[in-house]
């Protein structure tokens, strides 16, 4: 394919200040950027139809046009590196070959929404990429390009990366927030949204890191080219996809937004399924999107084409399954995943995922009943659209759907007593 | 309190952190890591003193330490094997990995050996999909892990 | 004032209240477990949820704003199914021991799930078990039947100020507790029971010593201190078994600390001394009334008095006094007395930051309304004293060396310092009115009989005033 964004520097080189300055424009677009108005600069992200890339797909320049002008709370800009939906694995690239890429675009976000701190909240098990951030950040300090009068503007942004300690739920923005305060990574009753108050109580605004580290480029290019770089409507920008399970080329791919197929990705830019075995499964966006089988896989991998056939992009992340893996088995996998990491808040998700995980469980160990599958889609039911974040939902689509989809599978598990693809 | 258990270190990089954040409970995070990173768990005490040090009831601290899995609030071994054994690993044969890891060391997931030199765990998604099976041991990842290559790991280790 | 749609009918609201109170003042109840009017909203339960026109998902009552126009159904199917869903999840891992569980009777998750859960269920996984570690002396934990409503911990946090409540891990084995066994620090414990939606947190002072549904409920004052809380006593059978908060917004909220709550057990004291009495060289003697009267007399008699009047007496009991003192002593002086330290008003104010006053007799700006001094030392002339109180203002000790006669409520190891005793009523036993530390009036109730021979305080003035001394005059 032609020019990527980032997939091109995904390479140790890449790291230094030093490339970056010479070799990718670094810090240009910053010193653009603080001389523009700020609205301009949300006006830009606006026309760039960014929609927000570590899941739900909100329009990145609408969020910010969000954060009230005045505020006599301190303004905050936080990055959500939690990367933590199981398939997700592409920021954790950003961050490790091209962190000043998502420096730069939260300097110039902080601009806009007129924040002077700001926090890039990492998953604890990436060590080694906050280590890395760290020292990225240091050499934006000693450039001039971070900390007090940036670029000499007056400008002053402070930046910290703060480290999670093993809690899914921190990938949701206000459990997040609990987290950076210093609590328990609990979701926060909504509303007030962030950016009325959200971090310490101030507005604040939360983005994924390949959605900021795409503003450089906005900025420097303009948000129309960056829109035109999407195939579609409404979806600007190359988007990362990640890649995982039985194909033969695992990994991140760079592809112009809504212009590659499900297909095309596993077959064309994977090399296909590992052993040349059939396709039973497509997990699109994470695993927490419904699943999708073998004939459902002519679809543009994007939000509209893949919400129209009742699944979700998400975090872009593609898992792929080959016909002799257990689809029972991958369930109760997901599902025990959901349960173990449900805050407990709220009681359909804190009761219902670890009932549905016992049930997945029993039928896969060929204790199921015929009651079971009508159980499932029940409880399920009960949780989606009923808790106070979307973990509910995200356990309670992958049971609704494997069910629905694989009937079969589990039907055999529960009248033979045994998995008859083992 | 008596003597303070955590070191002079740490108090010094705590006091550097803290005007990073516009309140002091914020450093719970940071301070349990970095308490864990002295001691390789969490015990009470230690819990205590962080909790002291930031200003807040004990129970803040453990209700904050308990939410998180990171935090090693039971003692482990020399070497904490966290093995991925989420979707995309599960595919790529992450339960091997474990299976071989008991019946080496002859211990169940969870445990650490008797000479306190191992313990193994199954982790949630360490987000390294792309090169699954994946692994922490301590703070290292280790990808595209097969069980020849984790035995060649394990076999080099002190 | 904005109206909005509830069930068919128009409701009128206050801007900025949610869907559960403006129900609530229209008649309509929405079930809730994790919802209190007192505490932060967490929409956790999920049980309040309700299905409102225009929006597709259910929205928590607890967290949605009344808005004008806004058509919220409370008895939709949709919103039925939910609560039903709600009350299944919630009883899957209960142990469902309402017969030996003291909340029976009394409880939100009994009541909701009688109400609106089904009769049959689904949950054949194994339950979800905890082993209870001690919280100190007041709160019983049963984890097994929590909800994780967060009532607990809320209330600690916001308004005992500890965070000793926690939750402990996440998820499905998210346990709600102190740490390590560690006793409850606050002296509002009391309150975690109230506020516990199932039997997860009971009172030790109340625990199987009876039904709920057998108690009489009386609504009346604490005289614990001068805050003046509204707070209920549950009697049966002229016992008391427990007092409980009554909510008052301006006052006491929905609380009550411990020394107020466990107040009352003074009442029920075996050493209370319900029979008139007077003093004998071996230590005090019961007698009848007319025998005491006399005793008390003799010992006032050709002395120079001084009237000493517990702050802990009601306003007409104190009137009274003052009448008695008119035809009786009227040149004894009178004081007031009933908390160390705390003379006037002046002295008193909060003790904490919670309910508590200084003042631990609940009517001390009453005695200030009717003009009695404070009591501070003795005059010099004075010979012997004639103290009445209730059950809670400290004798002072400046009285220790002159003959005394008492009225009122005296223990046994008390009553040896006084001539005679003629026993009156405690607070539980008495209507009367007492003015708070703001000086607002309030009402006692009597909740039980008055034990014994023991009378109130008009009767027994009356009886001395009635009584022929030895020259044949009253």
């Amino acid at each position: 394919m032609s020019e990527t964004l980032f997939a091109q520097y995904f390479n140790e080189e890449s790291r230094p200040l030093d490339f970056y300055l010479k070799k990718m424009g670094g810090y240009t677009a910053s010193k653009k950027a603080l001389s523009m108005n700020q609205d301009d600069i949300i006006g830009e992200m606006k026309k760039s139809n960014m929609r927000g890339r570590g899941g739900a797909g909100f329009p990145t320049g609408m969020k910010w046009g969000f954060i009230p002008k005045q505020s006599a709370k301190a303004k905050y800009l936080v990055c959500n590196a939690d990367e933590s939906e199981p398939g997700t694995f592409k920021d954790r690239d950003i961050m490790r070959y091209t962190p000043h890429l998502l420096i730069e675009g939260m300097v110039i976000g902080a601009y806009a929404i007129g924040a002077n701190h700001g926090y890039i909240y990492i998953r604890g098990e990436y060590t080694r990429e906050a280590k890395l951030l760290d020292q990225a950040i240091q050499e934006a300090y000693d450039a001039g390009c971070l900390g007090k009068n940036i670029h000499g503007t007056g400008f002053s942004f402070d930046l910290t990366v703060h480290r999670g300690a093993g809690a899914y739920i921190c990938g949701e923005e206000t459990g997040l927030l609990n987290s950076l305060e210093g609590k328990r990574g609990e979701p926060r009753v909504k509303p007030p949204f962030p950016a009325q108050a959200g971090a310490f109580g101030g507005p604040t605004i939360v983005n994924n890191v390949e959605t900021l580290a795409a503003v450089p480029y906005i900025i420097n290019r303009g948000g129309e080219w960056f829109s035109n770089l999407g195939k579609l409507e409404k979806s600007g920008g190359t988007r990362l996809f990640c890649v995982s399970g039985h194909v033969k080329k695992p990994g991140v791919y760079e592809l112009p937004a809504g212009s590659v197929t499900l297909r095309q990705l596993i077959y064309d830019h994977c090399h296909g399924i590992l052993g040349d075995k059939k396709l039973k499964a497509v997990i699109p966006g994470g695993s927490s999107a419904p699943v999708l089988t073998a004939d459902e896989i002519d679809v543009v991998a994007d939000i509209e084409p893949l919400m129209k056939i009742g699944t979700m992009l998400g975090s872009a992340a593609i898992v792929v399954v080959s016909e002799d893996y257990c689809v029972v088995k991958l369930l109760a996998r997901i599902t025990r995943f959901y349960a173990h990491e449900s805050c407990g808040q709220c009681t359909p998700c804190r009761e219902g995922c670890k009932w549905m995980e016992d049930i997945i469980e029993r039928i896969e160990h060929g204790h199921g009943r015929e009651e079971d599958l009508a159980m499932l889609l029940d409880i399920s039911n009960n949780i989606a659209g009923k808790t106070l974040c979307a973990l509910g939902d995200a356990a309670a689509g992958p049971v609704m759907s494997f069910v629905k989809k694989f009937r079969a599978d589990f039907e055999a598990h529960i009248r033979g007593g045994k998995c008859p693809s083992a | 309190m008596g003597k303070k258990l955590l070191s002079e270190k740490f108090y010094k990089s705590m006091e550097k952190l803290e005007s990073r954040y516009p309140s002091k409970v914020a450093l719970l995070l940071p301070a349990l890591h970095a308490a864990q990173e002295e001691w390789s768990w969490l015990p009470p005490e230690i819990l205590d003193e962080v909790g002291a040090y930031i200003g807040v009831h004990p129970a803040q601290v453990r209700e904050v330490a308990s939410f998180y899995t990171m935090y090693n609030l039971k003692p482990v071994g020399k070497y904490h094997l966290k093995i991925c054994t989420n979707v995309a690993c599960c595919l790529r044969g992450s339960e091997e990995l474990v299976e071989h890891c008991e019946k080496k060391f002859g211990i169940e997931r969870g445990e650490t050996t008797p000479d306190k030199r191992f313990t193994v765990v199954e982790e949630e998604c360490l987000g390294a999909c792309g090169t699954a099976p994946a692994m922490m041991l301590n703070d290292d990842y280790h990808e595209s892990l097969t069980v020849s290559k984790l035995d060649q790991l394990l076999d080099h280790l002190e | 004032m904005p109206k909005c749609i509830i069930d068919g009918r128009e409701v009128e609201f206050t801007p900025g209240q949610n869907l559960i109170e403006v129900a609530k003042s229209a008649g309509i109840d929405i079930p809730l477990f994790c919802y209190h009017p007192g505490l932060s909203v967490v929409a956790q339960c999920r049980m309040c949820a309700v299905e409102i026109e225009k929006m597709p998902k259910l929205q928590t009552a607890c967290s949605t704003m009344a808005t004008e126009g806004m058509v919220v159904k409370t008895k939709s199917e949709k919103t039925k199914e939910n609560q039903e869903s709600v009350m299944e999840f919630l009883l899957a891992n209960h142990p469902l021991d309402c017969p030996v569980c003291d909340k029976s009777g009394e409880c939100d998750l009994q009541d909701n799930s009688y109400k609106h859960g089904s009769s049959y269920s689904r949950y054949t996984e194994e339950r979800r078990t905890y082993l209870d570690l001690d919280m100190g002396p007041v709160i019983k934990k049963n984890m097994n039947r929590c909800i994780h409503c967060t009532r607990c911990i809320r209330f600690g946090n916001e308004i005992a100020g500890l965070r000793e409540m926690v939750a402990l891990k996440r998820g499905n084995n998210t346990e709600i507790t102190t740490i390590d066994g560690r006793p409850l620090e606050t002296d509002y414990a009391g309150n975690y029971s109230d506020i516990c939606p199932t039997g997860s947190l009971t009172l030790k002072d109340f625990r199987f010593k009876k039904r709920a549904w057998y108690l009489t409920k009386v609504p009346t004052i604490c005289e614990g201190c001068s805050k003046g809380c509204n707070m209920e006593i549950q009697q049966d059978n002229d016992q008391i078994y427990r007092c409980v908060p009554r909510e008052n917004l301006e006052i006491n909220r929905h609380w009550l600390c411990d020394e107020g709550r466990f107040n009352f057990h003074y009442v029920e004291r075996e050493d209370r001394l319900v029979d008139p009495a007077r003093a004998k060289s071996s230590g005090i003697e019961i007698c009848d009334w007319g025998t005491s009267i006399d005793a008390a007399k003799a010992t006032l008699e050709g002395q120079r008095v001084a009237i000493l009047l517990g702050s802990d007496l009601t306003q007409e009991e104190a009137s009274s006094v003052l009448q008695f003192k008119a035809q009786h002593y009227a040149d004894s002086p009178i004081f007031h007395f009933g908390t160390p330290g705390i003379v006037s008003s002046k002295d008193d104010g909060p003790e904490d930051r919670i309910l508590k006053q200084k003042s631990k007799t609940s009517n001390l700006n009453g005695m200030e309304k009717l003009g009695i001094p404070g009591f501070e030392r003795l005059p010099a002339e004075i010979t012997a004293a004639l103290v009445i109180r209730g059950g809670r203002a400290v004798l002072p000790p400046e009285i220790d060396g002159i003959e005394k006669v008492g009225i009122g409520v005296f223990m046994k190891d008390q009553a040896m310092m006084f001539s005679a005793i003629l026993p009156g009523l405690s607070f539980a036993e008495k209507d009367g009115t007492i003015l708070n530390y703001e000086g607002r009036a309030q009402k006692l109730k009597r909740a039980v009989q008055a034990p014994g021979q023991s009378k109130s305080l008009s009767e027994i003035l009356m009886i001395w005033t009635n009584r022929k001394n030895s020259h044949g005059v009253a």
